[in-house]
């Protein structure tokens, strides 16, 4: 085929992509803390679940500060997606803030700041300030694109009131986040200036006669008043961290020659958790504790352990949610072993959550799901091939054959994958328990087969 | 008195002063943190800049605020920045003062001089200026005025309009006049620090 390729215009919306945990929307409890055995993308798991659920109510109470969870199961059990739940059922506001556990380990932050930025992200402040905005109809859009396809998008935007009109020049951001929005002429909106977050408040009365397809919740709304520019006070949350940045850095023109955050001193953050108490008091803030939750939490090492021990004491401290697979392995740092890799003193200050391997009913419902997620069609056959396959293996890697069966069925232009398919992508791609019989077998054939040490070390 | 009070404040506020470029420049630092910086011409003692800085509720440093002079004109690099800017061919408001007036100019304006209506509003202590083709509408408050707490006479109001500029004035009060005076007196007995790089103490 000699067809010309004309570069294409990609709507950003449509570049949503698929994660592994994307199909998780909350935790799938009902009003009564119950959990439902298949709901909001969770399947089983009923009694960690539960726990979870137990522990989301005490953080939306945010009254308890300082509380510490630890998910412990096997590999592919659960536990991010338990975790992901949580963060998905506290909503926008709640801050939650996930790293993993070797992401503290950098040459430029010492581990100890690193964990400490990493608690003050978790905790909100809300606040109110004042801050320009920009609310009006919009009259025309105007985004000029560059004819070759690359390079810096150009725009306008006029907006007016009932009493005036300005045109704005738009910048690439700006452009982007209009084009998301799908704002268009006639369109209400307000836009905050120092940030560029845009947010529609719905059509004009005076478009309401245009007979548009217009969705239902459509809300019609009076073109505003007075001046487009106004100030406004808005209620916004802020993370502690943030306010640390912005009263750590360094003012003037040396602001130019010092990097952005690094190491914020102490003194500083003292500062700031007094006045944050002192608008607590004054009625001015409204303190939001969130959700810290560290991955392979194993990877930390003796020094992080007995920071956390202390950090969870300080009333300014978040929900901390840890995940762990490890059994009783040696703590990073040290030569003593321990359960999970924790030391036992911090172990005894967790509530620990056990997840549990699913079985074959609960693998056959979260492949489905997982299916319908990443738009692919699967025969009864099929499904129950596959189900086979997360049993035998691991459920990691059936869900990766969900996607490449997909793709063997498209080629042959299928429309469902058979068990053809899914045994063709099985023969292609082999399964940590395939690969490792592979490697006992012709060990010798490969580079530096000579050392040959039994067991590898992993800590 | 409430002319009183403000002058009692620029006088608590510290003050550093600078004569450079033919012009006496005043930074003031007020109890609560706010900054002032004003700009005199040496010669005839006009204010030619006067701005106002304070730190946002978080603690930031907020960009200087013109309320007297010509608005600061961007760098051509930032026309590429990431946000939202009013394009240049919309109206640009500006207040500059003469002796005698407080004197607003709104360039950019093409209209013809029926289209704009320029009425004082007591109660709620601004002027407002309309248009009858819904381009413009601005409303303004006198910050000077305020700061006295004096009240607004529409008697004091003119405009008119040339080369598309609208020229609104209002005519100094009394009070205004004797306090621009006591002032000026005041700020020449700071001594001012010469030309070149110098610390300024109250930064």
């Amino acid at each position: 085929m000699a067809t010309t390729k004309v570069p294409e215009v990609r709507d950003i919306t449509r570049i949503e992509r698929i994660g592994a945990h994307s199909h998780i929307r909350g935790l799938g409890l009902d009003d009564a803390l119950e959990p439902r055995q298949v709901s909001q993308g969770m399947v089983g798991q009923l009694a960690s679940r539960r726990a979870a659920g137990v522990i989301l109510e005490m953080i939306k109470d945010g009254h308890i500060a300082g509380r510490a969870v630890l998910i412990a199961g096997q590999p592919g059990t659960g536990k991010t997606a338990i975790a992901m739940g949580i963060a998905q059922s506290l909503g926008p506001d709640t801050p939650f803030t996930a790293l993993a556990g070797s992401e503290i380990f950098s040459l430029e932050m010492s581990k100890t700041e690193a964990l400490s930025q990493a608690f003050r992200k978790a905790i909100g402040v809300r606040i109110k300030e004042e801050t320009e905005i920009i609310e009006g109809e919009v009259v025309e859009i105007q985004i000029d694109r560059p004819a070759t396809g690359t390079g810096a998008k150009v725009g306008k935007l006029t907006l007016k009131t009932t009493e005036m009109e300005t045109i704005y020049d738009l910048g690439n951001k700006m452009i982007d986040s209009l084009s998301k929005e799908k704002v268009q002429a006639g369109d209400v909106i307000t836009i905050d200036k120092a940030t560029g977050k845009i947010t529609k408040l719905g059509r004009s009365f005076t478009r309401a006669r245009d007979y548009d397809a217009m969705g239902a919740q459509t809300q019609f709304v009076q073109c505003p008043e007075g001046e487009l520019q106004k100030r406004k006070e808005v209620v916004h949350t802020v993370s502690l961290h943030e306010i640390d940045v912005i009263n750590s850095r360094t003012q003037g023109f040396l602001a130019l020659f010092s990097g952005d955050t690094g190491e914020i001193k102490s003194e500083v953050r003292e500062q700031i958790n007094a006045k944050v108490c002192e608008w607590r008091e004054e009625g001015k803030a409204e303190i939001i504790p969130g959700v810290l939750f560290i991955d392979e939490v194993h990877m930390l090492d003796m020094e992080c352990f007995s920071f956390l021990n202390r950090a969870l004491e300080s009333d300014l401290s978040p929900v901390l949610i840890m995940a762990t697979n490890r059994g009783i392995t040696r703590i990073r740092g040290t030569n003593y072993q321990s359960p999970h890799g924790i030391p036992i003193d911090l172990l005894d200050r967790l509530l620990i959550i056990a997840t549990s391997p699913y079985t074959e009913k609960e693998t056959r419902q979260i492949l489905k799901i997982r299916c319908e997620e990443e738009d692919v069609e699967l025969s009864e056959e099929a499904h129950t091939v596959l189900t086979r396959i997360g049993m035998e293996t691991s459920l990691r890697y059936a869900i990766q054959l969900i996607s490449t069966a997909g793709l063997v069925c498209r080629k042959r232009k299928g429309t469902e994958v058979q068990v053809d398919d899914i045994k063709r992508v099985y023969s292609l791609f082999l399964d940590e328990a395939r690969s490792s019989q592979y490697m006992k077998e012709y060990q010798d054939s490969f580079l530096f087969n000579e050392t040959q040490t039994a067991s590898m070390d992993t800590s | 008195m409430a002319v009183q009070s403000w002058i009692d404040i620029l006088r608590l506020s510290k003050k550093t002063a600078l004569i450079h470029d033919e012009k006496r420049k005043i930074h003031y630092l007020f109890p609560d943190g706010k900054e002032m910086a004003e700009e005199y011409d040496l010669s005839t003692d006009e204010l030619i800049v006067r701005k106002w800085r304070n730190k946002s509720t978080l603690g930031a440093q907020t960009q200087w605020r013109i309320e007297v002079g010509e608005p600061l004109i961007s760098p051509v690099t930032s026309l590429d920045s990431d946000v939202i800017k009013e394009n240049c061919s919309n109206p640009i408001f500006m207040q500059k003062n003469t002796q005698t007036s407080f004197q607003w100019r709104i360039r950019n304006l093409p209209y013809p001089k029926e289209v704009y209506s320029v009425a004082v509003e007591p109660s709620e202590r601004c002027i407002v200026i309309k248009t009858s083709n819904k381009k413009y509408y601005k409303k303004f408050s006198i910050p000077d005025m305020d700061r006295c707490q004096l009240p607004l006479d529409s008697s004091a109001l003119s405009f008119t309009h040339a080369n598309s500029t609208l020229i609104v004035s209002y005519k100094k009060p009394k009070e205004i006049l004797t306090l621009e005076q006591d002032l000026l007196k005041e700020l020449k007995k700071i001594k001012a620090t010469g030309e070149g790089d110098v610390n300024c103490k109250t930064q």
